[in-house]
């Protein structure tokens, strides 16, 4: 037996190479066209989804947190009691309802002007009940100084 | 080998912080107070108001008012900016219709978040009076005034930058008396605080 299968497949071979030349043979470079891997786009829409979650969950929170349960639409409103005599002309509702009526045309439906006219005595009414209070204060300081 | 995509933990987070910064900034500058934990007064309450104005309301209601009218100029300029005025005032029959808790409920949002107690007036007569303002900076960003009596409860709170030199303009007007209003700087804040 000589070397010549070893180095160029010619001769007699060994059976003993032969065996090793089957087991290896599964090992041996088999070529095949290069893949490159695909980008994972999953981590940055993972990111994207999580912002667009919280910046939700924020929204509503921030909703919520900004309204009373009672909408302010449906506030309630009853004249207090300890409200001092006022400007008659500014405490009935239904001149001013008339009287800013033929002033504000830009409020376009009625409806609107109606909640308008409404968050308007709202306002006037916790302004007088406000400067009531002050007023109060104002007194009560004032006679303590002197 | 480097990896094709690599994230640092530092990104999210980042993000997370920008997403939430202006929320956090919005918290630390409300000057609205909760009072919806007073609500159950109103079924014991003889006489009940309540104003809830908030930012859209305001808006509307000023559009209503007229710049012909001096009185409502004046109130317009007062509202100019402010983000929201909220009521509640309650009117007893009796004595102890409600307990101290339900001041607290109250009292205890204006013992924080730069609130400053301007004025404490007791008197056995009128009850408890407490003006509270909000500073952002130097700036008025709220007021709030907390008026406790054996047969009252009131709380007004007006969120946003209140002009109090404005709102010393009302004086006389609205049916209002002369208040003598001035505008005050700055003080220290309460002990209690």
């Amino acid at each position: 037996m000589n070397d010549d299968y070893l180095w160029d497949k010619t001769g007699q071979p060994d059976p003993e190479i032969q065996r090793l030349e089957e087991i290896l043979g599964t090992l041996r470079y088999q070529p095949k066209p290069l893949v490159i891997p695909r980008r994972n786009y999953f981590p940055l829409l993972a990111i994207a989804a999580s912002l667009l979650l919280a910046l939700l969950a924020g929204g509503i929170w921030l909703r919520v947190r900004s309204h009373d349960d009672v909408p302010p639409q449906q506030a309630t409103m009853e004249t207090p009691g300890p409200v001092p005599p006022v400007n008659k002309s500014a405490v009935n509702p239904t001149p001013l309802v008339a009287h800013n009526r033929r002033r504000h045309k830009s409020v376009s439906s009625a409806a609107e002007h109606q909640e308008a006219l409404m968050a308007k005595e709202q306002l006037m009414l916790a302004l007088r009940l406000t400067t009531q209070k002050l007023h109060l204060v104002h007194i009560k300081t004032q006679h303590k100084v002197g | 080998m480097k990896p094709l995509f690599h994230i640092n933990i530092r990104t999210p987070l980042l993000a997370l912080l920008l997403v939430f910064a202006p929320a956090v900034m919005a918290q630390v500058q409300d000057s609205r107070i909760q009072m919806a934990g007073l609500d159950h007064l109103t079924a014991k309450a003889s006489q009940t108001v309540e104003v809830n104005l908030d930012e859209r309301l305001m808006r509307i209601a000023a559009k209503v008012l007229s710049d012909k009218d001096e009185d409502e100029r004046q109130v317009k300029k007062l509202v100019e900016g402010i983000k929201g005025v909220y009521v509640k005032s309650f009117q007893f029959e009796t004595d102890g219709q409600y307990v101290a808790a339900d001041v607290e409920t109250i009292r205890t949002q204006l013992r924080g978040r730069g609130w400053t107690r301007l004025v404490n007036v007791t008197s056995k007569k009128e009850g408890m009076l407490e003006v509270y303002l909000l500073f952002n900076a130097d700036q008025v960003g709220g007021l709030a005034v907390l008026h406790t009596d054996d047969r009252e409860l009131t709380v007004v709170n007006i969120v946003g930058p209140v002009d109090l030199d404005k709102l010393a303009k009302l004086e006389g007007q609205l049916g209002i008396p002369e208040l003598g209003i001035e505008s005050p700087k700055k003080s220290k804040k309460d002990d209690e605080k």
